[in-house]
Order: structure tokens, then C-alpha cells, then sequence
């Protein structure tokens, strides 16, 4: 029974990335009703800056905390100013059009991609973790730095609720996410709406890539290998639904650590993906989506 | 009226401008090397790493004065196009390389499947195809033009295993892990093989995609079966490090080997010290007693080029020039068909020293460099080299 | 200008392929194949359109294709003819059964679903060593009685594909999808079972998205898996955005600019991947209309200003796309 126990914290543990990762894509789609194919690059970006600056800092004389945290803000920074960035001269004028979007994310992709290994070099960096160390929760290994993000991530799912049911631009987000032509009748600012909307996705995509950092390593691909990963988890629970988003990651991650356990994590990749058509077609519009 | 004089003006000018340019510079010719490499991806760094080393092949020759084929000195010039990995746009690169560029010689290939696409077209056109793809089924005599400028998991596991078993000799199960791609399900075959033949049962073979970011599950598993030694074959090495720390973490302790691992820098970032211990077949030490002054040096270009030290793979690209110069030499010829006839005879210095080409009770035809398998082990962080297998064939020669 | 369209469109495919006779060097003839068979892929895509679905299982009916014909040619020593058709036939067999299924979906999970059966066919060639997994298929050679034609024959057959689709586009079949994409629920009310009208718009597209991809294995002779992820798809989709989705012209306009782009961008090594890219961008925001709506708007300028009527502005329209409810 340890061994029970043992999967399902490893799979919150490697669902809370998903978690983070996802938020920001059913937030953007929420919105916006557009698939971001670039999510990921954020995510990546934000990684890669803290990967580089985190040596630089301490090398001038930084303990490990300030300098991951000074490099984490720069990462963190620079990644939502590029997420405005490509707000403000693309994605902006392909509201609601699926398909204008997509090309748009991919041509993205493609080109951030390219910069960032240009720029960063291909080679495999890491940085080393804040906390260092194993912990013993029931019986159960669990990597300090990892418990970390765990914590991390049910903060930032706290706090999405917290912003989406009780502030006022939560709720403006919820009713332009049911019907924007009705919530600009109500006089919400939909166009000022959509550029926070994309803001707050890019800033929780960047704070994913920065809490990975000390986890894994970084590679200018990276971005890409969690976004399939993300885009299932929202499609499972159900594009623009917060808590589905939670289920949806939650899922994948279960999969892949019992799948990865008793077959492999090939069955298991494999397993996710048919299990998404599964899901799909008893549920049409995923687990708990809405229109 | 002026237009036209204007035009004539110009259309003579630019015929005088053309003709210079084909006019023959000097006596010196340029051959050049095509290669099929991935830029872009999780590949990419191999990629530039090879593009480097095949400019700095050419740069050395170059300098050493060229190469003197029947009274007239030639150099080399490296064309490299991205293949990504995959069959079509190894196509692409073919096509390019051979039939827009009009390259008689491929100084280098890298990834079994864009390489296939090369060969398919190499052979039919008689085009002499330097690779480093690993694969069994690319040798032969059906493809006479094509040669392999690494060790593959063929030359690499039978030595590597032999001698991981007579350090460690209580070894009895082997747990094998595998990227899903053609470099893994090639490795994985001959391992099996490999750790039977020396008493080793082979526990379980499993299979990752490539992308996987969490090792946490597979390794529970591996660490469940209890083996002694951790074989994961064909892995790059940053996913074998991030799978020896998860191992580590368990509480697993065993042999580690990443048989045909390629960098030790890969493992030791991602491994920290779960590194330590780890043997590789094809990782090359860059440091210690060994190490000529050249060695060293080319690492040092190489890191400062592409961030990382050089792996066997990328060397193959700087091996594969010197082998052609010298095959050119041999032959006095530079007609694709002449040197492929002359190779099977060369010999010359490759970066670990004097080296040719064998293999033909293997594979049927000569067609696969003679360089030793260099066994190496992570001990605190650092490679180190522990054994040189010197090829057999290349110490007959002597 | 000549009434009637399909004349136009037969004569236009007649004499691309007359231009291709005169390309004989072996890498723009192979470039000219390339181009015919994403020009093939592309309008399959917008075939599939017709019913307000973005298909993104194109690329898995293309490796379906690609791969049939390659084992029928390779592995059981069929003609050619017949492997180029049984690429097709496993294509469109499998779609009906995916297609049943899945297109109770709609929009952005539609397109999703797409993507993840995509990634399961490409995992399961990965993992089918019968044929070739990771190390792909070799062999796939055409007939030697083409010799340098092969390009004109990609040229005719994916002409040939394009002309029918546009047919079937025109005709009342096409008139009943394209009613569905604007409202489905008025085609029900009218007695129309339009599930099965979705499966049969998406089989038609989808088994000459097989051909397509049959064709690629014989035109590269050597098939990965590699090949048939959702990048297919997406450049497919680039294709017909850049070429412009409202004429049927728009997907062969891309396919030619954009092949002949990727064609171009080679020679810089590793900044490939960020040219085309940026390509890829600029022309998604600069052309929304694509490069046929670029030609549209032009036309009717030029006509505006010839009747002298230069007060009236030309009938823009929003540069919001379909609402995918």
C-alpha cells in the first residue's frame, strides 16, 4: 500500500506543473476563445532566464535564495512583457478565430524556438534546487524542492478561485467567458479584459517555467514537451473551466504515474492520448467545459 | 534613347562581372562536403557541434596545405542543411545537397531515419555517404558507397559489457531502459544480446518517449525489479542523469551504465552526484594524462562554440574529412566511386589517433572506422578514462 | 473571363503541369511534387472546412496513406497503381470509423482530438517494427517507366483531386455542407441527418489527404514516423491561411509560395526554423485574407477606379474569423 500511496503523491507532484501550465492556456481560451500554441514559449523563456542568470548572480556573491529569486522576478518579468508583446501586435486582432490564431501561435513557436536556441545556446543547463533534500511524509519519499512547487501550485489554484469568485475581475472574466457580446452590453471593457486575461495566463505560464527551474532540466525545447501535456489536461476538463483544468491535469498526471509504473512511460504517453478521445466522446466538450 | 544606352551599359558591365567570376581563381579547387544534420530541436546541439568540427577538419587541412590530387590542390567547404530528424525533411536535404548543389561527397549524417532518405538517393546517384547512423541495415554490400565514421552499439557493448562484468563480478540482473527512437531500439537489441552472453539476466526493457520531462514513475519500476546494474542504452545524458537522481531518491544502488552515452556533463547537471559511478561507451575524456595538447585544444574551440565539451558523434564529422583527404591522396582521384575503393586501404590519423577501415566479417563489407572503444566512468564528478579497447582489426594492421 | 469555373480550374491544372514538363533538372522537379502534394493537403483541408471543422488529423490520414502504400509496395509486392489507391482506401476506412465517432465534437475540441489521435498513430508507427518503427520504411520506388515525368504525374493526379473536390464543392452536396457550417441546426430541422453528412464530407477529404500522403512516400521513397506529427497539419493549415481559405485557389497559392519559401530558407542552416517562422507570422498578419484575398481586394479596387466610381469603398470584410461556438 506504501507503493499506492507512493503514485498518487508522485503524481501530484508532477501534476502540479501541468496544473500551473494549464491554468494560463483555459484562461487565454477562456477569454479569448483562441488555442495559444505559444503558451509553451513562455514558460520556456522564463526557465531559461532564470537557468542563466541564477550562476551570474551567484557568482557575484548571491546566496542561492536571492539570486534564484532575483533571476525568477527578471524571468518573470521578461516573459509576461514578451506575452504582451505578442498580445498587442498578433493575437489581438484574431479574437474568437480558431484557426488565424493557431497559424499565428505556430509561426510563434517557430520563431521563439529558433531565437531561444540562438541565444541560449542548445546545450542542457540546471540550477540547483533552493531546498535540497528528501522529505518523509507517511511513509512517502518526496523531494523538498518538489514539495515546494506542490505547495506553490495549490497557492496560485487558491488564489485563481479567490481572483475569479470574489474580485471584480474575476467575475467581469467569468461573464465575458460565457457570452462577450452580452458582457460588453453590460459595459466590461472586453478589449482591456482580453489584454489582462492574456497577462495573467502568460504571468502563471512564466511563474511554471521559473518553479521548474531547480527541478528539471532546461532546454530550449522545453516548452514544447509540456505544452501537448497542458493542452490534454484542458481539453479533459474542458476548455475555460478553472477547476477542469485542475481535474484534467490531475488525470494526466495519474495516468502517467501508474501507467510509467506498471507498463512504461510510452504505454503510458500512448494511454493518455486515447484516453483523451475517450473522454471526448462521452463528454463532448470535456469533463466539466461549458460553451 | 538614354534608357537604352543606359541598359547596354549595364549588360556589359555585368557580362565583364560575370566573367571574372568564372574565371578559375587560382589552381586551388573547392570540394564540397555535404551534411544532413538536425539545427533545430533537442538534436540541434549535436548538429552545430558536427557542423563545427567538419569547418575545423577543413580549416586543419586547409593550413597543412590541402590535398595534392594528380598536381592540383583542393580544399574543403562544409554545406550543412537541417534534416530535423525525420525522414522527409532528410528528403529535402538530400535533394538539396545532391541534386540543386551538386555535392559528390556527404562529409556527415546524423539520425537513422533522414540518414535512410540520404542513402536511398546516395547510392542510386554515386555519392560517397559519410554517417554516423548506427543501424545494421545501412551496411552491406548493397550500399558500396557508404561508410560509418563512429562506434556503434555493435562495436561498443560486447567490450563495454565485457569489462563492466569483470570490475563488478557479482552482477546478475540488468534492468534496461530505452528512448523510443531509432538510436534506442537499435541500441536495445544488441544489449540483450550482450548482457546474456556475459551471464546477465535481463530483468526488463522499457521504452520512454522522447519529451518525457518525469522520470519519477519508471524509475519505481526499475528500482522495484531489484536489478544490479541499470542499463539505459541509448539515453541521452541529461534524461540519464535525471533518471539516476530519481533512483538515487528511491534508495536504488546498483551498477549504472548508459552504454552508448555520449557526454558526461549531460549527467553530471542533471544527475549531481547521482552521477558518480555511471560507465559510458562513447563519451571521451577531455582531460588527464591520455589527452594530447591537440585534444585538448579542439574541445576547447568546441565548448567555446556550441556551450558544451565534444561527444564521439560530433567527432565522427572531423574523423570522417580526415579520412577522405587521405582516401583522396591514396586514390589520386576525386571521383566519389575512386575514393569509396580507396577507403577499405586508408590509413590516417583521426582524432584518437591512427586509424582505418574494417568490418567486413560483421557487415559483410568494409565500411565502418576502426576506432577504439573508449571506456569511461563518472568518479566524483569528473570522466574519467578507465580501459581503451583498442580495435582488433586495427592492432592486426599494425 | 471565362463563365464557367471548373473550365478555369481544368486549364489551370492542364497547364501547370505543361510548365512542369519544361522543369527538368531532379531538384526542381522534385520541388514541383512536393508543391502538388501539399497543394493536395491543403485544399484537403479546406474540403473538410466546408463543414466549419478544422481537421487536424489531416497528417494522421496522410501517414495512413503514406504508409499503406508504402507496405503494399514494399511489403506485398502490389502495383503501383494499386498501392497509390490502397493508400487512399486505408485512409478513408479509417476515417469513417474516427470520423463516426469523434464528430459529435465540435471546434477547438474537434481540433484536438485531431491532434491526439495524430500523436497515437505516430507513437504506434513508432512501435511497429514491421514497419521499420523509428528507423522508418524504406523502398518505396514508382514505377521506372516515369523516370523524370513523375513530377508531371504528381502535378495531373493532385490537379485531378483538386478539380473534384471543387466539384463536389459547387455542387448540392457542397451547398448542404456548407449550410451546416453556418447553422446545423436549420439542416436538421429540414430532415437532413447531418452526422452522417459530416462523416461523409470528412471521409471525402480525409482519403484524399491518404493519396496525398501516398504519393509523398513514392515521391521521397523513404517514410518515419517523424514525418506525420501535427507540424503536417499545422503547415497545412499555413498553406490555406496564406494562401487565402475563401478561394479554392487559396490552398495551392500557399502550398507553391510556402514550399518554395521552405525550399529557400534550407540554405541558412539553422536560422531556417526562424525565418520560416517569421514568414509564417508576418504573413498571417499582414494577408488575413490570405495572398487570394490580397489579389481579391486589388481586383475590385482596380475595378472601383475603371467605373470611375472611386467614392466606393470595397466590401471589406471583419477580420474576426467563424465563431466556433
Amino acid at each position: 500500500m506504501q507503493t499506492a500511496l507512493q503514485l498518487i503523491v508522485t503524481a501530484l507532484q508532477i501534476g502540479s506543473i501541468y496544473i500551473l501550465f494549464s491554468l494560463g492556456l483555459t484562461l487565454i481560451f477562456g477569454v479569448m476563445k483562441i488555442v495559444n500554441f505559444a503558451h509553451g514559449q513562455f514558460f520556456t523563456l522564463s526557465a531559461l532566464l532564470v537557468a542563466a542568470l541564477v550562476p551570474w548572480f551567484a557568482a557575484h556573491g548571491y546566496g542561492v535564495t536571492l539570486a534564484y529569486l532575483f533571476a525568477a522576478g527578471i524571468g518573470v518579468v521578461t516573459s509576461v512583457l514578451l506575452g504582451m508583446l505578442i498580445y498587442q501586435f498578433g493575437f489581438r486582432f484574431f479574437q474568437r478565430d480558431l484557426a488565424g490564431s493557431f497559424i499565428l501561435s505556430t509561426g510563434l513557436v517557430l520563431l521563439l524556438e529558433g531565437a531561444f536556441l540562438h541565444y541560449f545556446g542548445g546545450a542542457v543547463r540546471t540550477v540547483p534546487p533552493l531546498v535540497s533534500g528528501n522529505v518523509n511524509i507517511f511513509g512517502v519519499n518526496l523531494t523538498s524542492q518538489r514539495l515546494l512547487l506542490g505547495l506553490v501550485a495549490i497557492m496560485a489554484t487558491g488564489a485563481m478561485y479567490w481572483v475569479l469568485s470574489a474580485t471584480r475581475f474575476g467575475k467581469a472574466m467569468r461573464a465575458v467567458s460565457i457570452d462577450h457580446e452580452a458582457a460588453m452590453l453590460q459595459g466590461i471593457p472586453y478589449k482591456r479584459l482580453a489584454f489582462q486575461g492574456f497577462a495573467v495566463a502568460t504571468f502563471l505560464g512564466a511563474v511554471a517555467g521559473a518553479l521548474l527551474a531547480p527541478i528539471s532540466v532546461i532546454t530550449p525545447v522545453l516548452g514544447s514537451d509540456y505544452l501537448v501535456k497542458g493542452f490534454i489536461a484542458v481539453i479533459i476538463g474542458g476548455l475555460g473551466s478553472v477547476p477542469g483544468a485542475i481535474i484534467g491535469s490531475l488525470f494526466i498526471a495519474m495516468i502517467e504515474s501508474i501507467g510509467g509504473f506498471y507498463f512504461d512511460p510510452s504505454v503510458a504517453n500512448l494511454a493518455i492520448f486515447v484516453l483523451v478521445m475517450v473522454v471526448l466522446l462521452v463528454k463532448p466538450n470535456g469533463l466539466l467545459g461549458s460553451r | 534613347m538614354f534608357k537604352k544606352r543606359r541598359i547596354y551599359k549595364l549588360c556589359a558591365s555585368a557580362a565583364l562581372v560575370a566573367c571574372a567570376g568564372a574565371m578559375p581563381a587560382t589552381a586551388q579547387e573547392i570540394i564540397k562536403l555535404g551534411l544532413s544534420i538536425p539545427l533545430s530541436g533537442a538534436a540541434a546541439n549535436w548538429g552545430k557541434g558536427s557542423e563545427w568540427l567538419c569547418n575545423e577538419a577543413a580549416r586543419e587541412i586547409a593550413q597543412e596545405g590541402g590535398i595534392k590530387v594528380k598536381g592540383k590542390v583542393y580544399n574543403y567547404s562544409c554545406v550543412a542543411y537541417d534534416n530535423k530528424y525525420n525522414a522527409a525533411e532528410g528528403t529535402r536535404v538530400a535533394q538539396a545537397l545532391l541534386n540543386r548543389d551538386g555535392i559528390k561527397f556527404i562529409g556527415g549524417s546524423l539520425g537513422t531515419a533522414p540518414v535512410k532518405a540520404l542513402q536511398s538517393l546516395s547510392e542510386r546517384e554515386g555519392v560517397l555517404h559519410m554517417t554516423t547512423a548506427w543501424g545494421s541495415s545501412i551496411k552491406g554490400p548493397k550500399f558500396p558507397l557508404t561508410f560509418t565514421i563512429m562506434n556503434t552499439p555493435n562495436e561498443i557493448t560486447v567490450p563495454l559489457i565485457g569489462y563492466i562484468k569483470e570490475v563488478n563480478p557479482g552482477i546478475r540482473t540488468v534492468a534496461l531502459l530505452n528512448p523510443n527512437d531509432a538510436s534506442g531500439q537499435e541500441t536495445e537489441v544488441v544489449a540483450r544480446k550482450a548482457w546474456a552472453a556475459v551471464g546477465v539476466n535481463v530483468l526488463s526493457s522499457d521504452w520512454y518517449d522522447r519529451g518525457t520531462t518525469e522520470f519519477q514513475p519508471i524509475a519505481s519500476k526499475i528500482a522495484a525489479t531489484k536489478a544490479d546494474v541499470v542499463d539505459l542504452g541509448g539515453t541521452p545524458p541529461s534524461d540519464s542523469g535525471l533518471v539516476f537522481k530519481e533512483l538515487q531518491a528511491i534508495g536504488w544502488k546498483g551498477v549504472k551504465v548508459v552504454e552508448v552515452g555520449t557526454g558526461a556533463e549531460g549527467v553530471i547537471a542533471a544527475g549531481g552526484n547521482a552521477a558518480d559511478g555511471v560507465y559510458m561507451g562513447a563519451a571521451v575524456v577531455f582531460e588527464g594524462a591520455q589527452v594530447t595538447d591537440k585534444q585538448r585544444k579542439l574541445n576547447e574551440g568546441g565548448k567555446a562554440a556550441i556551450g558544451e565539451s565534444l561527444n564521439a558523434v560530433q567527432l565522427g564529422f572531423y574523423d570522417s574529412v580526415k579520412a577522405l583527404k587521405a582516401a583522396m591522396e591514396l586514390a589520386q582521384s576525386v571521383e566519389p566511386k575512386a575514393v569509396a575503393a580507396a577507403l577499405p586501404n586508408v590509413k590516417f590519423n583521426s582524432f584518437y589517433g591512427p586509424s582505418g577501415f574494417g568490418g567486413k566479417d560483421t557487415y559483410g563489407s568494409v565500411q565502418q572506422i576502426l576506432v577504439p572503444v573508449i571506456v569511461t566512468q563518472i568518479k566524483s564528478g569528473k570522466l574519467t578514462e578507465v580501459r581503451r579497447i583498442e580495435s582488433a582489426e586495427m592492432k592486426a594492421r599494425k | 473571363m471565362i463563365r464557367n469555373k471548373h473550365v478555369a480550374m481544368t486549364l489551370t491544372v492542364i497547364a501547370l503541369a505543361a510548365v512542369s514538363l519544361f522543369v527538368r533538372d531532379a531538384y526542381s522537379s522534385n520541388l514541383v511534387t512536393w508543391m502538388a502534394i501539399a497543394a493536395l493537403t491543403a485544399t484537403s483541408l479546406r474540403f473538410v472546412s466546408l463543414i466549419g471543422e478544422l481537421n487536424f488529423a489531416t497528417a494522421a490520414f496522410y501517414g495512413l496513406g503514406a504508409y499503406g502504400a508504402g507496405t503494399a509496395v514494399t511489403l506485398l509486392n502490389l502495383p503501383f497503381a494499386v498501392a497509390l489507391l490502397a493508400g487512399g482506401v486505408v485512409a478513408l476506412l479509417v476515417s469513417a470509423v474516427f470520423g463516426y465517432i469523434t464528430l459529435k465534437t465540435k471546434g477547438p475540441y474537434f481540433l484536438l482530438i485531431g491532434f491526439a489521435f495524430t500523436e497515437v498513430m505516430r507513437i504506434l508507427y513508432t512501435r511497429s517494427d514491421w514497419l521499420g518503427g523509428n528507423s522508418g520504411m524504406v523502398g518505396i520506388f514508382p514505377p521506372s517507366f516515369f523516370g523524370a515525368y513523375f513530377s508531371t504525374f504528381a502535378v495531373l493526379l493532385c490537379g485531378a483531386f483538386i478539380v473534384l473536390l471543387y466539384t463536389i464543392e459547387r455542387s448540392d452536396l457542397g451547398k448542404v455542407f456548407m449550410a451546416i457550417r453556418d447553422n446545423d441546426n436549420v439542416v436538421l430541422s429540414v430532415g437532413i441527418d447531418v452526422h452522417l453528412m459530416k462523416v461523409a464530407c470528412f471521409c471525402i477529404g480525409s482519403f484524399v489527404a491518404g493519396i496525398a500522403g501516398a504519393l509523398h512516400g513514392f515521391a521521397n521513397n523513404v517514410i518515419s514516423p517523424g514525418d506525420f506529427g501535427f507540424l503536417l497539419s499545422t503547415f497545412a493549415l499555413a498553406y490555406m491561411k496564406v494562401g487565402g481559405e475563401d478561394s479554392p485557389y487559396g490552398p495551392i497559392t500557399g502550398a507553391v509560395l510556402l514550399v518554395g519559401l521552405g525550399s529557400l530558407a534550407m540554405r541558412m542552416g539553422a536560422g531556417e526554423h526562424v525565418f520560416y517562422g517569421a514568414a509564417i507570422v508576418l504573413a498571417v498578419l499582414l494577408m488575413p485574407k490570405g495572398i487570394v484575398g490580397l489579389a481579391g481586394v486589388a481586383a475590385s479596387l482596380g475595378k472601383a477606379r475603371k467605373s470611375g466610381k472611386a467614392g466606393n469603398a470595397p466590401q471589406l470584410r471583419t477580420k474576426e474569423g467563424r465563431s466556433h461556438g
